[in-house]
C-alpha cells in the first residue's frame, strides 16, 4: 500500500476521532448520558457499531465504550523513516473511522444541525432497506456507487448520475468538493431525487458516508441472515458486502485526508475506490476482488473502470432490434423469395470468429460496423460479411471461445427474419424482407450478440464488442486470422486426451426421463448425444456450478484399458442412485456406459463377425443384429448397463478411445451408408493412422446387406481386419 | 424375516407462523407412515384454499361449503379456520393473473395483509405462476406479511432471485417449484440457498398432479426425492413438501361433469371428494408434509385416514 495513501488515511482518521469525541462530549453535556438516540424506523440501532463490534447502541452513553474502542483501533501515524506496516494499520483506521462517522451523524439528530434537511436524506429506514435490498439480492440493481465530493461541472454531474442510472446503479452522494456536493449539482439542475430514481443524497459531511456503509452492514444482516456479535460475525458481514454487495467509491475531485481515511472504511467491505484526480493507486488484490485504487480516470471512463474493478454485472433487459426476438423464432425458415440478402453459404465470402481479449482492448457495448449498411445492398443479392466478436472476462479462458461462438447461431435465430446456419468460416445468413421493411439492418446482429452473450453468461462474459464487416477487402486479415485460429482450436481439442487431464465431467442433464443414467464425459468420449464434449462440460460448470455438468476427479486407476477409476465410478454410483456401481470409458463389453436415450448412434456387437456395428438415429432400415434402431434403443437407453451395446455420440467413433479395450475402431464392421458418407474424411484419416489406410472400404453398408452372415461374406471378400482379431466374446468373462 | 430399510438422512423440520398456532412441518426419519422404520415425528399438516378473488371456474359441489363467502377473502379465510378446522390458510392470488383481472401488487398485498391479520393460524401465499407477475406480487406480500412468518410461492428458476430475496428481507419461507424434476428441484434449492435463503426455510413444490392427470408421475418424483433425503443423505432434497391438490382436482374433467351430464358416474359431489381425497392420500404416501385442499369432506377423509396409519 502506498505510504501517502496511509499517512493521510491515518491522519484522517485521527480528524475524525477528535470530531466525534468533541461532538460526542458536548452531546453528553447537554443531555446526559441516559439520552436516547437511534435512526428512525430501524431495528438495528447503530448499524455500523452493531455488525462490527455487536453493540446495541440506544444512548449517548452506549456509545462511550464504541468511542472507546474505536480510538484503541487507531495506528499512529507512520513515521518517516518506516516504509512497510501500512495496509493492516491502515485498514484499522479505516474502521475506526466509519464508527466515529456514524457517532458524529447520530449526535446531529439530537443535537443537530438535523441531517434531513432540503436536499439531505439522513439516514435510511428499513422499509426502504429491504425493497432497495432485494433489487440488490436478484440482481436487478447490479450495486451502488458512493459518489463523493463533486464534478468539475454540474452537466458532468448529471452525465454521471445519468450513466450510473442507466445501468440501474444506486447512486449514494455524500461529501463535498470545494464547497461543493455532487447531489448540489444534481438539484441545481432540476434533476429529481429520491430513492425511487436512484439518486440517494445522504449529507454534505464526508461523516454521512456512515449512512451508506451502515445500509451496506444492515444488508447483510438483512438478506445474509448473519446475526452480529463478534469479530467472526464482523467479518461475515464484510465478507457478504465483498462477495454480494456489487458497490465502489467515485471519488470526484480533490482527495483530502478524511476522505483518504473513509475510503479506507470502504475497503475494508471489499468496496474499490475510482478516483478522478491523481492519487497514488493500489492495485494488487486483496481485500477487495481485484484492484483497491485505481486512480486518475477521466470522467467518462469512470463507471465502465468502476464496474470492471468491482466486477458489477448488468443484466440487459430488452434486447435493441426491431423485430420481435424470442426462442419462438428459432426454428424459422427464410426461403429465397422472403428473403432480402443473405451472407455465405457458399455464394459469397463469410465467417464469424469470437475471441478472447484482455479486458482493456475491449470497449464494452460497442458495435462498429465496416464497409455498407442493408440499405445500400441490392434486394436478393449475396454479401460479404465478417462477425468478429470480441470478449473479455475476469474468468474468460480460450477453451471458451468455440463454446460461446457456437452460440450465435440460435442467438441470430432467435431473432424474426434473421436465420443463421453452419458456423466459423462455414456460416450461412439471411435477412428476411419483412425484417428489413421494419428496419432491421446489419449492426443488429451486433445488438443480439452484444445482449445476448452478456445476459447469458454472466459468469464468463464482462465485456463484449462486436465488429461487422461487409466489406470484404477489410475483412481479409481477420478472416486469415480467423482460419488460423480455427487451426489452433482444432489442434487444441485434437491434443486433448484423457491422459493430458485429471478431470472429467458428469452430465445429468437427462435424469427427468432417465433418473438413473449419467453421462461421463472425457476429453476423449462426448457425450452420447453429440451436443457436450469436454470443454462445453466445463464451461457449462463455470457458467452454472449448480447445473448438471459437475467436475469429477479421476481418481487412482482401476483398470487403465477399460477405463475405469476411482473416483468416476464413485461419481457413477452416487449419480445413478447406487444403481450402476462401475463403468469403463473404452469398452463396450465390460460394465459399459448407460444411455439415457438421446445417443447419437448405437454400437452393437456382431459376435458372428467379431465386431460391431454402428447405426446413426436418422437411418430406419434394417441392421445386421436382426432390430432397427428404435428396437436396439428399447434395450439400449433408460439408464441400464447392457453389455455388447453402447450409446454414442459421432464424434467418439473415431476418438482413438472408441471402446480401445476391444481393440477398438479395427472392429467396426457395418455403418449405414449415409453416416458412412458423413464421417467419410474422419473415417480415412483415423484408417491411415492405425495403418489401414483403405480401413474405410471395408466396412460394410445397407447396400452390402444386412444380415451377419452378408457382412461375413463381404469381411472375407475385403479382408476386414476384425476376422484376425481374438474373440469379442472373449472380453465378457 | 423382517426386512427393514435403514435410513441415514431427516426431512428438515420447517416452523410456519407465529404464536400457539405454528406448525411444524417434517422431520421424518423414514419414508411417510413407515413408523416401523424410523420417526414421523407428526403428521402432515392440510392448508385450505381461499382465492382472493370469487373463483370462476369451481364446480358447485365444492362452491357449496363456501358460497356465503365466496368473495370475501376475509370471512373465507375465518370460516376454514373456525368451522372447518384448517391448520393452514393457503391464499392464491389468483386476481393478479395477467390473463385474467390483473390485479396490481399494492391491492393484493393489502388482501395478504388482511387475511394474515384476520387469521391465527399460518398462511401460504401462491402466487399464480405467471413469473414475472409474481416476481411484483410476492416481494410485495411478503412486505404486507411482515412478522407472520409465512410460505411464499411458487418460486420458479426464473425468479428465485427477486421471491428467495424478499423472504430472506421480511423473515418468510419460501416454496421451491419445479417441473416435475428430481434434479431440477435439487438445483433450485441449491440456487435458493446460495442466495441466502436457509434450507430450514424452504419448502419444494414439485408440482401436483391430480389423480387420473400425472399422479403416478409426481408419485415417483416424490419417491425419489424422499429417497434421495433418507438413504442418500442428499442435504438439497431434504425438505418437506407441499402439493396444491385441490387446484389440480377440482379441474379434471371427471370432477367437473355434473351428475345430469354423466348419471352413470355417480352423484358428482362424492365422486369430487373422493377424487380429492384419493389424490390426497396417494401423494400422502409419496411424502407430502403439507397437502392444499379444497373440500372438507375430502379433508375429513384425508384425516381419517391419517389417524388410521399413524
Amino acid at each position: 500500500m502506498s505510504k501517502i495513501i496511509a499517512s493521510a488515511a491515518i491522519r484522517g482518521a485521527h480528524k475524525i476521532a477528535k470530531r466525534a469525541e468533541e461532538s460526542l462530549n458536548n452531546a453528553i453535556q447537554q443531555k446526559g448520558e441516559a439520552q436516547e438516540v437511534g435512526f428512525p424506523d430501524t431495528a438495528y440501532f447503530m448499524p455500523i457499531a452493531l455488525a462490527l463490534l455487536g453493540v446495541k447502541v440506544k444512548t449517548l452513553g452506549d456509545f462511550v465504550p464504541v468511542l472507546e474502542k474505536a480510538k484503541s483501533m487507531l495506528p499512529p501515524e507512520p513515521a518517516e523513516h518506516v516504509w512497510l506496516p501500512y495496509l493492516g494499520n491502515t485498514l484499522d483506521a479505516g474502521i475506526a473511522t466509519i464508527l466515529f462517522e456514524e457517532i458524529i451523524e447520530a449526535v446531529k439528530y439530537i443535537t443537530g444541525p438535523n441531517p434531513v434537511d432540503g436536499i439531505w436524506l439522513g439516514a435510511t429506514d428499513d422499509v426502504i432497506l429491504r425493497m432497495q435490498g432485494i433489487k440488490l439480492v436478484d440482481g436487478s440493481m447490479p450495486g451502488f456507487a458512493a459518489c463523493v465530493g463533486a464534478m468539475p461541472t454540474n452537466a458532468e454531474a448529471v452525465k454521471l448520475a445519468n450513466e450510473l442510472r442507466e445501468r440501474n446503479i444506486l447512486v449514494f452522494m455524500f461529501g463535498e468538493t470545494n464547497g461543493k456536493s455532487m447531489a448540489e449539482q444534481l438539484a441545481e439542475e432540476g434533476v429529481q431525487m429520491g430513492w425511487d430514481s436512484y439518486l440517494v443524497p445522504y449529507g454534505k459531511d464526508i461523516t454521512a458516508a456512515s449512512y451508506a456503509l451502515g445500509f451496506a452492514a444492515r444488508s447483510a444482516m438483512t438478506f445474509g441472515g448473519i446475526a452480529p456479535g463478534g469479530l467472526k460475525e464482523a467479518h461475515d458481514i464484510l465478507l457478504y458486502n465483498k462477495n454480494r454487495v456489487f458497490a465502489f467509491v467515485l471519488a470526484l475531485g480533490e482527495v483530502d485526508d478524511e476522505k483518504y481515511a473513509t475510503a479506507a472504511g470502504a475497503i475494508n467491505y471489499g468496496f474499490p475506490v475510482i478516483a478522478d484526480t491523481d492519487i497514488p493507486q493500489i492495485l494488487p488484490t486483496g481485500i477487495c476482488s481485484y484492484e483497491h485504487v485505481v486512480s486518475n480516470v477521466t470522467h467518462d471512463k469512470m463507471v465502465e473502470t468502476a464496474i470492471e474493478v468491482r466486477g458489477v454485472k448488468i443484466k440487459i433487459t430488452k434486447i435493441n432490434v426491431p423485430v420481435p426476438y424470442g426462442p419462438a423464432f428459432e426454428g424459422e425458415r427464410i426461403r429465397k423469395e422472403q428473403m432480402f440478402v443473405e451472407f455465405g453459404g457458399q455464394k459469397s465470402t463469410a465467417f464469424e470468429y469470437l475471441r478472447m481479449r484482455d479486458l482493456d482492448d475491449v470497449e464494452n457495448g460497442k458495435i462498429e460496423l465496416i464497409g455498407p449498411d442493408i440499405d445500400k445492398m441490392p434486394e436478393g443479392s449475396a454479401q460479404p460479411l465478417g462477425i468478429v466478436i470480441d470478449v473479455a472476462g475476469r474468468k474468460m479462458q480460450q477453451d471458451f471461445e468455440p463454446v460461446l461462438e457456437r452460440q450465435v447461431h440460435h442467438m441470430i435465430n432467435g431473432a424474426e427474419g434473421a436465420w443463421h446456419m453452419g458456423q466459423r468460416d462455414m456460416n450461412w445468413l439471411r435477412i428476411s424482407k419483412s425484417a428489413k421493411d421494419k428496419g432491421f439492418n446489419v449492426k443488429h446482429f451486433g445488438e443480439i450478440l452484444l445482449a445476448k452473450l452478456i445476459d447469458d453468461f454472466p459468469a464468463i462474459v464482462d465485456k463484449v464488442q462486436v465488429t461487422l464487416y461487409t466489406d470484404e477487402k477489410a475483412m481479409a486479415d481477420l478472416m486469415e486470422e480467423a482460419r488460423q485460429a480455427f487451426i489452433h482450436r482444432d489442434e487444441r481439442v485434437a491434443g486433448l486426451t484423457d491422459e493430458s487431464v485429471d478431470t472429467f465431467y458428469s452430465c445429468t442433464l437427462c435424469q427427468s426421463f432417465a433418473p438413473n443414467h449419467v453421462c461421463i464425459i472425457s476429453p476423449q468420449r462426448l457425450g452420447l448425444c453429440g451436443a457436450y464434449n469436454w470443454l462445453d462440460a466445463k464451461a457449462a460448470f463455470e457458467i452454472n456450478p449448480a447445473g448438471a455438468n459437475q467436475p469429477i476427479t479421476k481418481g487412482d486407476t482401476i483398470d487403465e484399458r477399460l477405463g475405469q477409476w476411482t473416483g468416476v465410478n464413485e461419481v457413477v454410483v452416487q449419480k445413478s442412485n447406487q444403481s450402476v456401481q462401475n463403468i469403463s470409458a473404452y469398452s463396450i463389453m465390460i460394465d459399459p456406459e448407460t444411455s439415457c436415450g438421446c445417443f447419437e448412434c448405437i454400437v452393437a456387437i456382431l459376435p458372428v463377425a467379431n465386431g460391431v456395428m454402428i447405426v446413426n438415429r436418422e437411418h430406419s432400415g434394417m441392421t445386421p443384429t436382426g432390430m432397427k434402431f428404435s428396437t436396439l434403443a428399447g434395450s439400449v437407453g433408460g439408464g441400464a448397463q447392457t453389455p455388447g451395446f453402447l450409446g454414442v455420440g459421432r464424434q467418439y467413433i473415431t476418438s482413438e478411445k472408441f471402446i480401445s479395450a476391444e481393440g477398438g475402431f479395427k472392429r467396426i464392421v457395418w455403418m449405414p451408408k449415409e453416416l458412412k458418407d458423413s464421417l467419410e474424411s474422419q473415417l480415412k484419416k483415423r484408417g491411415e493412422s492405425i495403418g489401414i489406410p483403405d480401413f474405410f472400404d471395408k466396412i460394410a453398408d445397407e447396400t452390402v446387406g444386412t444380415t451377419e452372415d452378408e457382412v461375413l461374406a463381404f469381411m472375407q471378400k475385403v479382408g476386414h481386419p476384425a476376422l484376425e482379431m481374438e474373440s469379442i466374446l472373449e472380453f465378457s468373462v | 424375516m423382517e426386512v427393514k430399510e435403514t435410513y441415514n438422512g431427516t426431512i428438515r423440520e420447517v416452523t410456519l407462523g407465529v404464536g400457539d398456532k405454528a406448525v411444524v412441518v417434517g422431520g421424518e426419519t423414514a419414508l411417510s407412515f413407515y413408523t416401523f422404520e424410523g420417526v414421523m415425528p407428526r403428521k402432515p399438516v392440510i392448508a385450505f384454499d381461499v382465492y382472493d378473488e370469487e373463483p370462476a371456474d369451481w364446480p358447485a359441489p365444492v362452491v357449496e361449503p363456501y358460497k356465503d363467502v365466496l368473495g370475501d377473502p376475509v370471512k373465507w379465510a375465518l370460516k376454514c379456520q373456525n368451522e372447518y378446522g384448517a391448520d393452514m390458510i393457503c391464499l392464491q392470488l389468483v386476481s393478479t393473473n395477467p390473463t385474467g383481472t390483473n390485479r396490481g401488487a399494492e391491492e393484493a398485498a393489502q388482501t395478504v395483509k388482511a387475511v394474515a391479520d384476520a387469521i391465527d393460524i399460518p398462511m401460504i401465499v401462491y402466487g399464480t405462476a405467471n413469473v414475472e407477475k409474481d416476481t411484483e406480487v410476492l416481494a410485495k406480500a411478503a412486505e404486507a406479511a411482515q412478522g407472520k412468518n409465512v410460505l411464499m410461492g411458487p418460486i420458479e428458476e426464473d425468479n428465485y432471485k427477486t421471491i428467495a430475496a424478499a423472504a430472506l428481507g421480511f423473515q418468510q419461507a419460501g416454496a421451491t417449484h419445479s417441473p416435475i424434476d428430481v434434479n431440477m428441484a435439487k438445483q433450485l434449492n441449491i440456487l435458493a440457498t446460495q442466495l441466502g435463503l436457509n434450507a430450514d426455510r424452504i419448502i419444494i413444490d414439485p408440482t401436483t398432479g391430480a389423480l387420473g392427470y400425472g399422479l403416478e408421475y409426481v408419485y415417483s418424483v416424490m419417491e425419489r426425492l424422499r429417497l434421495a433425503a433418507l438413504t442418500q443423505n442428499d442435504s438439497m432434497t431434504q425438505m418437506p413438501i407441499i402439493n396444491t391438490i385441490g387446484k389440480e382436482v377440482w379441474k379434471a374433467k371427471e370432477v367437473k361433469v355434473s351428475t345430469e351430464e354423466e348419471p352413470a358416474w355417480g352423484d358428482a359431489e362424492t365422486r369430487g371428494i373422493i377424487w380429492e381425497a384419493m389424490t390426497a392420500i396417494a401423494l400422502l404416501m409419496a411424502g407430502s408434509d403439507i397437502l392444499v385442499m379444497r373440500h372438507p369432506k375430502a379433508v375429513e377423509l384425508t384425516r381419517d385416514f391419517m389417524a388410521l396409519m399413524a
